[in-house]
């Protein structure tokens, strides 16, 4: 875009509102592109605007997959907490279904109904499928897309997810305009199709001013976004009102920043 | 018979001798009358009584598939003898007198008419009514020979002096009383059978018969308002043995093409084990279980796009439990226990009835299927741990919330676990763990164990 050639006036904001108005029919138009097809536009959004709005769908999108892995292994059930309280935000009472695949989420134990409760997720609504290899969970998770029954489709797949298998998973969810959660259980190797990747965290939780847990604090670190930017925020989860917040501590974007991942340097 | 192997391997040298397998010859004819399903669902063994030498088929409303009893019969003593079995076969109007016939009459008439019982078993000896030896020793011993001449005696001297089963046998046979049948397996509600001219043995061929076989049975479930919520596909092969796929449906469905899809499903499951040999010949496809089903609302169009949803949810649930197996698709139900590791049971369907107790205390989402043993130093005995070491990782435990007494359902059982002190606690980088500290200290002379049982997000 040309620079500004008249000085600075009150018409500025004027024309920084056009400007944003361009930028979004581009990000329209990009998504048409890209294939999500239309009238099936929607997002799983965090109720928190700081993200949904760093988000170019102003959430997850349906109808693409999204990838969430661990920092280390040891995160793995802070990464199954993060998927649970976002599956528990799908929008709807349409079932929402599970596929377990992981050995390494079945080291970490099965799970629990009144724990999935105390995420938000009512275990009523959801549906685990429990698969041997990872063959048949992606067959299970395709199947599930496929059938546009479930509102929201998630897998814990761990091992290797070449191209071939992530797109069909890809062209399934964008078919179903189902949003696909992929937890990849201390995979390093990402999944080419997914929209955006998520590497989650754990980190010490909030303490009520009784010095109890008020809530879980994940690190979210948004690796690949895309048509957007990557970013990293510290996340908390209230237990009590099952909503996500930013951490009061670095709500701050200047002590954001100064954050470990070498992404957060690159988008400021 | 009866001699011993001594002597008769004195009389001739060439004698071979092999040790009876009673075990392997009833699971031979059973596999036998399993066979015989192919004519008609109703099949039963002979009990202990008959000799548990053979099967009852039921072929009432069966033979005119055939053309006719007299088809029938020859048609199963063909296939018999290309087996290498040779057999002895009777029809008649009650189990008794076919069994009779076909051990003992001496007349090549094998098809004994309704009401010509009396005639045939007259001539037989008693011993066809399937009396125990000595009852049948005893008979001839008073001059009773044949049938024939217990027949229109008076009762009361017998009933006075032999066991009940004797009167009982004749009247079985005689078609006075009825005989019941132990079937192998209960006759199906719906069922519909169909021979190829040529033995087929690939995956769509199977599934494109079958697919016919449920396309005739959905008018007869149309006509009684049924599904199928249960289906067996039983596929016969050349060489006489049977394979069977079940089939179980979450919703009873009368659609071909959600059977057909099933059943693929299945037969990709058990590709190993479906041994297709020389081909299948013979397929027939029963519902084991019928369900009312609730006639589809089609005029109004305002809830059908919830219950389109639905169903293509309950075929997903069917799909994925045909080729994953029944027990890989699950959901959590409540169970009214506060002890964590009842607390919760699978079910197949989505538990909506019984609300899931508001937790005011923390559970987590991942729960360890058994509790697992960790060192803890707790600086307090009855105080929150500080350290723990479990699987190989020591963690500096800064945070700690509890302890949460749960104590065991004494009333369950005679040994009932200790009581446990649950802590949720919390380490540096904020990794957060379910500890439970077994047994209270100070009580009783075992030291306390700790062990982990769940891991928060």
């Amino acid at each position: 875009m040309s620079p500004a050639v008249s000085p600075p006036d009150a018409r500025l904001p004027h024309r920084d509102a056009r400007r944003d108005a361009v930028v979004d029919e581009l990000r329209r138009l990009m998504a048409r592109v890209e294939g999500v097809p239309k009238g099936r536009e929607g997002a799983l959004s965090f109720g928190l605007s700081a993200l949904d709005q760093h988000l170019p769908q102003g959430g997850l999108a349906f109808g693409t997959v999204h990838e969430i892995s661990t920092a280390s292994e040891a995160d793995l059930p802070a990464a199954f907490g993060f998927l649970l309280a976002l599956l528990a935000r799908t929008p709807g009472s349409a079932p929402l279904l599970l596929v377990l695949a992981s050995k390494k989420l079945a080291r970490c134990g099965l799970p629990h109904g009144a724990g999935l409760a105390a995420l938000g997720l009512a275990p009523s609504r959801l549906t685990l499928v429990e698969t041997e290899n990872a063959a048949e969970a992606l067959w299970a998770t395709e199947e599930a897309v496929r059938a546009r029954a479930p509102a929201a489709v998630a897998s814990a797949i761990g091992g290797k997810l070449d191209l071939k298998a992530s797109q069909r998973l890809h062209y399934a969810a964008r078919e179903a305009g189902v949003p696909l959660l992929l937890l990849r259980p201390g995979e390093t190797e990402s999944v080419a199709t997914a929209a955006t990747r998520w590497r989650i965290g754990a980190a010490p939780g909030a303490q009520d001013r009784f010095g109890l847990l008020a809530g879980w604090r994940w690190h979210a670190n948004l690796e690949r976004c895309r048509n957007g930017e990557p970013r990293a925020w510290m996340l908390e989860f209230d237990h009590a009102t099952h909503r996500f917040s930013l951490a009061a501590a670095v709500a701050d974007p200047s002590l954001a920043r100064g954050g470990e991942a070498p992404s957060l340097r690159r988008t400021g | 018979m009866g001699e011993r192997l001594a002597d008769a391997r004195a009389r001739i040298g060439a004698l071979q001798v092999r040790i009876s397998d009673c075990a392997a010859d009833a699971d031979a004819l059973a596999r036998l009358a399993r066979w015989a399903t192919r004519y008609t669902p109703s099949v039963a063994l002979f009990g202990e009584a008959s000799g548990a030498d053979g099967f009852f088929l039921d072929v009432t409303g069966a033979a005119h598939l055939l053309g006719g009893e007299r088809e029938l019969l020859s048609d199963l003593a063909q296939r018999l003898r290309s087996f290498g079995l040779p057999s002895c076969l009777a029809i008649a109007e009650t189990p008794g007198t076919a069994w009779a016939v076909s051990h003992f009459a001496r007349t090549p008439e094998r098809i004994i008419e309704r009401g010509a019982e009396r005639e045939t078993l007259s001539p037989l000896p008693v011993a066809a009514l399937r009396l125990s030896p000595e009852t049948a020793l005893t008979l001839r011993r008073l001059g009773f020979k044949r049938i024939g001449d217990l027949i229109g005696k008076a009762r009361a001297p017998f009933a006075a002096r032999f066991e009940k089963e004797l009167l009982i046998r004749l009247d079985r046979a005689l078609g006075l009383a009825a005989e019941p049948l132990r079937l192998l397996a209960p006759p199906p509600a719906y069922i519909c059978t169909r021979s190829l001219l040529e033995p087929i043995s690939t995956e769509d061929a199977i599934l494109t018969a079958a697919g016919r076989l449920m396309e005739n049975l959905v008018p007869k479930l149309e006509a009684d308002d049924t599904g199928a919520r249960a289906l067996r596909l039983d596929l016969y092969r050349v060489d006489g043995a049977v394979q069977r796929l079940g089939v179980r449906l979450t919703l009873p469905t009368q659609s071909p093409e959600h059977v057909t899809r099933l059943l693929r499903l299945k037969l990709e499951r058990l590709a190993r084990e479906l041994e297709a040999g020389f081909g299948f010949e013979t397929l027939s496809l029963a519902v084991t279980v019928a369900e009312r089903i609730q006639p589809r609302q089609r005029t109004l169009a305002t809830a059908s796009e919830d219950a389109e949803r639905e169903r293509r949810f309950t075929n997903l649930l069917d799909a994925l439990r045909q080729r994953l197996g029944a027990e890989s698709v699950r959901h959590l139900a409540p169970v009214a226990s506060h002890w964590p590791e009842r607390s919760q049971a699978s079910s197949l369907a989505p538990e909506k009835a019984m609300p899931w107790p508001d937790a005011e205390s923390p559970r987590p989402p991942l729960l360890l299927p058994r509790p697992e043993p960790a060192d803890v130093v707790a600086p307090i005995p009855n105080g929150p741990p500080m350290r723990l070491r479990w699987r190989g990782k020591v963690h500096t435990i800064m945070h700690a919330e509890g302890p949460e007494r749960i104590a065991a359902e004494w009333w369950r059982s005679e040994t009932c676990p200790p009581t446990r002190d649950y802590y949720l606690v919390e380490n540096g980088t904020g990794h957060r763990f379910w500890l439970f500290r077994e047994g209270i200290p100070g009580r009783g002379r075992v030291t306390p164990r700790w062990f982990v049982h769940g891991l928060f997000a």
